[in-house]
């Protein structure tokens, strides 16, 4: 099941750091917070947070015993190893941020391989998060500390004193948004969140997010937005990119694009792309009230900020919908052929260490194409579900049925003695098939081959079982179809001169 | 019962086991039974909760003198080659010139786990010739939050010692189990033994649960609980996917019996962690919870076992181990469990299980007890489990 569940995990990971940064008070335990957050996501015994060539925090080593110049060797890509008391020489690498304070995320891990290109992306991922919750909070704290001052001369310093609430607020807002992304509230009310926010801090006549539609990507489509211009605005808030100004500007270029002048209808505007799982995909805008507005450089920041918190929201939402694409076929609802390699894989790592078996049905509709070319696709799902459901009917809760994509599917029966037992299985889904089905005002008979293999003793490998049924499922096709045949080692000499196909 | 110890001159193990009523002569047998060689360095103590634990410590020190260390604690069954599973006392000795050990205590845990995991983190020392080193770690199972004291330990030895031990039960009351340190009974406290040797110590650690269904999404999680997965109540989509009984959904002493054998599994990189949740219960909340915290858009499985599946995790956690020593035969294993897989497997199961661990350890003795939590880390930050089966070899 790991491999699935850690493609998922990876994604995750961005999330939970972020969440646990954003329960921290101070940039110290922050930055621990993170360390240790990183090490237990990608398993590894050491992580620490390089800024300005200093150790600001590890887990890993031995107190007293941290090999400083070791691990700013490895943030500087001088060093790709560290030697790990205890463990030995483990594989190091190290992501990097930018900004007021540049600094570096490391992570060493014992063990032959390194780290994969997923995980290198992940810590990358991790170095930006940490960038920005720790910029954060240095500037809370900095603020903080400059608004007591203020606050005592408060009189002769009005004015700084509103621009500092101002900052802080917009801190205020950004920890609201991540802990709302994080908390997995709805895609729709975390974008309204965030535009919200940004017309609340920016003081103008509206924000607007557009997305790219995913048929036309020449044409946006407003999706969330904030203030009067959008309460207003078209019924179908969709136009196209050419034609879209400021926001289409910054979608083409990829750029944030102020625009003071020579707007329109001379209002200002401010747009700044966002993204999903880097690719840009809409814009988040800005519109000013008033003629004369101008945008000053920490607005422009802010504005920044909230596009990237879009993006966050963006990725995140559709890394869960990918991930349920990724275990379910969309037709029947059973497992996907991924899905349910990793659960035979998982099973036969079980049964490895014991005495029952693993029996693998491979299962291939008769005739099905024809049914789909004459009655159409849609009749042809529909014979799918019907097909699904007959072969879930005959299974134990323990089993798992799944398809494979096209008039395939495959069923795995835990704890099987003899092939007989998975025989009678195979039998009955025959049975319950070959019942009519009525489709698309028609009364249709399906017909199915099956073909059955067990697990061998120490079998760990998931496709060598599923090819040795896919093997015997042939055999049962060439010899009749609608009949089930089980895998004998002969088979495979029959079909070493001859290519699979049915 | 006299179990082989295999003295070799340089390291030797032992176990004794008893279950005579009398606490203070149970120790006295099952600690007299357990010193099989020469040069004591340590005794280990599991303790059955029925018996009084003042009286098991002065049962061990009738045996041996102040000058050898000794640690134990309560337990939800006892575990030793061929020995009954509940009532007794079981301790486990170590002696011999290739063993050294030092110990030490944290108390008043609960609110500062992690300082206490510091603290036995800083007692670890380094001891010349003898380069092998683990830290064996008991503690009051009805603490939370254990798995903080782990990372406090963690944070202070980094990958440098091994960590291994378990959380003291008792019996499943879920009052209050003792720990022993030396001559004290404590409660609310860490005890830990360092055990440094000539030859390798290795440890293992593997649950025995399997998914079932396709996985879910933590949804909402509130101070370390699951409030709902895939956007429904935690509580209700746990017990659908496992098709619980209807008693499952509204009675307490019903939802515990059902959630204690079916974990919930937590993602990891690599693996699915078990993690229990029938003792942190929330009928009104309908959340989940136990066995350390929930994170925010983890992926989360419902999980069941049986005999083969955990029996399955006998063999690989003891092949782990065992793996580590460098082809080098175990003095001994110590074994410790965790008390809801005595809700899976019955007495006879329990016995198949028992003598599966009997056929790893080969000559060398076992011992262990059943426990509300497992510690065990050798790779990696994770040292905290559930659900599993946790193997020390001693080389």
């Amino acid at each position: 099941m790991t491999s699935i569940g850690g493609a998922y995990h990876d994604g995750q990971q961005l999330l939970e750091l972020l969440s646990v940064v954003s329960e921290c008070s101070d940039e110290e335990s922050a930055a621990y917070a993170a360390v240790e957050r990183a090490a237990r996501a990608l398993d590894a015994e050491v992580a620490a947070v390089v800024i300005d060539d200093e150790v600001a925090a590890v887990v890993g080593f031995p107190v007293g015993r941290v090999p400083a110049d070791d691990l700013v060797a490895v943030a500087n890509r001088e060093l790709d190893n560290v030697d790990v008391p205890g463990v030995g020489r483990c594989r190091a690498i190290s992501a990097d941020w930018g900004g007021g304070r540049p600094g570096h995320l490391v992570l060493a891990r014992w063990g032959e391989q390194g780290f994969s290109v997923e995980e290198r992306n992940i810590v990358r991922g991790m170095a930006r998060l940490l960038e920005l919750a720790l910029t954060m909070l240095r500037t809370l704290q900095a603020e903080h500390e400059m608004r007591e001052r203020s606050e005592r001369q408060a009189a002769e310093n009005a004015e700084l004193l509103v621009s500092l609430q101002q900052r802080q607020r917009l801190l205020e807002h950004l920890f609201d948004v991540q802990k709302a992304i994080s908390r997995r509230r709805p895609l729709p009310q975390v974008l309204d969140m965030i535009a919200s926010a940004a017309r609340q801090l920016l003081g103008d006549g509206a924000v607007g997010l557009w997305l790219r539609d995913d048929s036309d990507p020449q044409q946006i489509t407003l999706v969330a937005g904030d203030g009067p211009a959008v309460d207003t605005g078209p019924v179908t808030p969709t136009m196209p990119l050419a034609e879209a100004g400021t926001v289409g500007a910054a979608i083409l270029s990829g750029r944030l694009v102020v625009c003071e002048d020579d707007s329109a209808d001379g209002i200002a505007s401010m747009a700044a792309p966002v993204h999903d799982s880097g690719t840009i995909t809409g814009g988040l805008v800005v519109l000013a009230e008033r003629p004369g507005r101008v945008y000053a450089p920490p607005e422009v920041q802010m504005l920044q900020s909230f596009a990237e918190h879009v993006s966050l929201a963006l990725t995140d939402a559709n890394t869960v919908d990918r991930m349920h694409q990724a275990f379910h076929d969309s037709v029947t609802g059973l497992a996907s052929r991924s899905l349910f390699l990793d659960r035979l894989a998982h099973q036969l790592e079980l049964t490895g260490h014991g005495g029952s078996r693993v029996a693998l049905l491979f299962i291939d509709l008769d005739r099905f194409k024809a049914i789909n070319d004459t009655l159409g696709h849609a009749a042809g799902d529909t014979l799918l579900t019907i097909t699904a459901d007959r072969i879930v009917a005959q299974l134990r809760d323990s089993d798992v049925a799944a398809r494979f994509g096209g008039d395939e599917f495959a069923v795995m029966l835990r704890n099987v003695s003899t092939p007989v037992d998975a025989a009678k299985v195979a039998d009955r889904i025959l049975h319950g098939l070959h019942e009519p089905m009525r489709i698309a005002g028609r009364q249709l008979q399906v017909n199915a081959s099956i073909g059955i293999a067990l697990s061998t003793h120490g079998m760990t490998d998931p496709a060598a079982l599923v090819r040795r049924a896919d093997i015997a499922m042939y055999r049962a096709k060439r010899n009749g179809r609608g009949r089930y045949d089980v895998f004998a080692d002969e088979m495979l000499l029959a079909f070493s001169d001859e290519p699979l196909g049915h | 019962m006299n179990m082989d110890a295999r003295p070799d001159g340089r390291r030797w193990m032992g176990v004794g086991q008893s279950s005579t009523t009398d606490a203070r002569t149970a120790a006295t047998q099952a600690a007299r039974t357990a010193l099989t060689g020469a040069d004591p360095k340590l005794l280990i103590v599991f303790s059955a909760i029925t018996y009084d634990p003042a009286l098991v410590r002065a049962g061990v020190r009738d045996v041996v003198g102040a000058d050898v260390p000794v640690i134990g604690c309560t337990t939800r069954g006892e575990i030793c080659a061929g020995g009954a599973n509940d009532g007794t006392v079981v301790v486990a000795a170590i002696g011999g010139p290739g063993f050294a050990v030092t110990t030490a205590a944290a108390e008043n845990v609960a609110g500062r786990q992690r300082e206490a995991g510091e603290e036995l983190g800083r007692s670890v020392t380094e001891i010349p010739n003898l380069p092998h080193r683990v830290l064996v770690v008991l503690t009051d199972g009805l603490v939370r939050e254990q798995e903080q004291i782990v990372r406090g330990c963690y944070g202070v030895l980094g990958a440098s010692v091994p960590l291994f031990g378990g959380s003291g039960a008792d019996g499943w009351r879920m009052k209050q189990a003792y720990l022993l340190s030396g001559d004290r009974v404590l409660t609310n406290a860490v005890v830990a033994a360092t055990i440094h040797s000539e030859a390798p110590l290795s440890v293992g650690v593997r649950h025995g649960f399997r998914p079932v269904g396709e996985p879910m999404i933590v949804t909402g999680s509130r101070d370390g609980r699951i409030q709902t997965v895939d956007d429904r109540p935690a509580l209700d989509v746990y017990l659908e996917r496992l098709g619980a009984p209807p008693e499952a959904y509204t009675e307490k002493e019903a939802l515990m019996r059902f959630a204690l054998p079916r974990p919930l599994g937590l993602q990891r990189r690599n693996s699915v962690d078990a993690r229990n949740v029938s003792t942190q219960i929330d009928l009104a909340g309908r959340s989940l919870g136990g066995g350390g915290n929930f994170d925010h858009g983890g992926l989360v499985w419902a999980m069941t076992g049986d005999e083969q599946s955990i029996l399955a995790a006998t063999d690989a956690a003891c092949q782990e181990a065992l793996a580590g020593l460098g082809g080098r035969e175990p003095v001994g294993l110590l074994t410790i469990s965790c008390a809801a897989i005595r809700a899976i497997l019955d007495d006879e199961a329990l016995r198949r299980d028992n003598a599966r661990l009997a056929k790893w350890a080969e000559a060398a003795p076992f011992a262990g007890f059943y426990a509300y939590g497992e510690i065990a880390r050798a790779r990696g930050i994770h040292g905290f489990h559930n659900q599993t089966l946790a193997v020390l070899a001693l080389g």
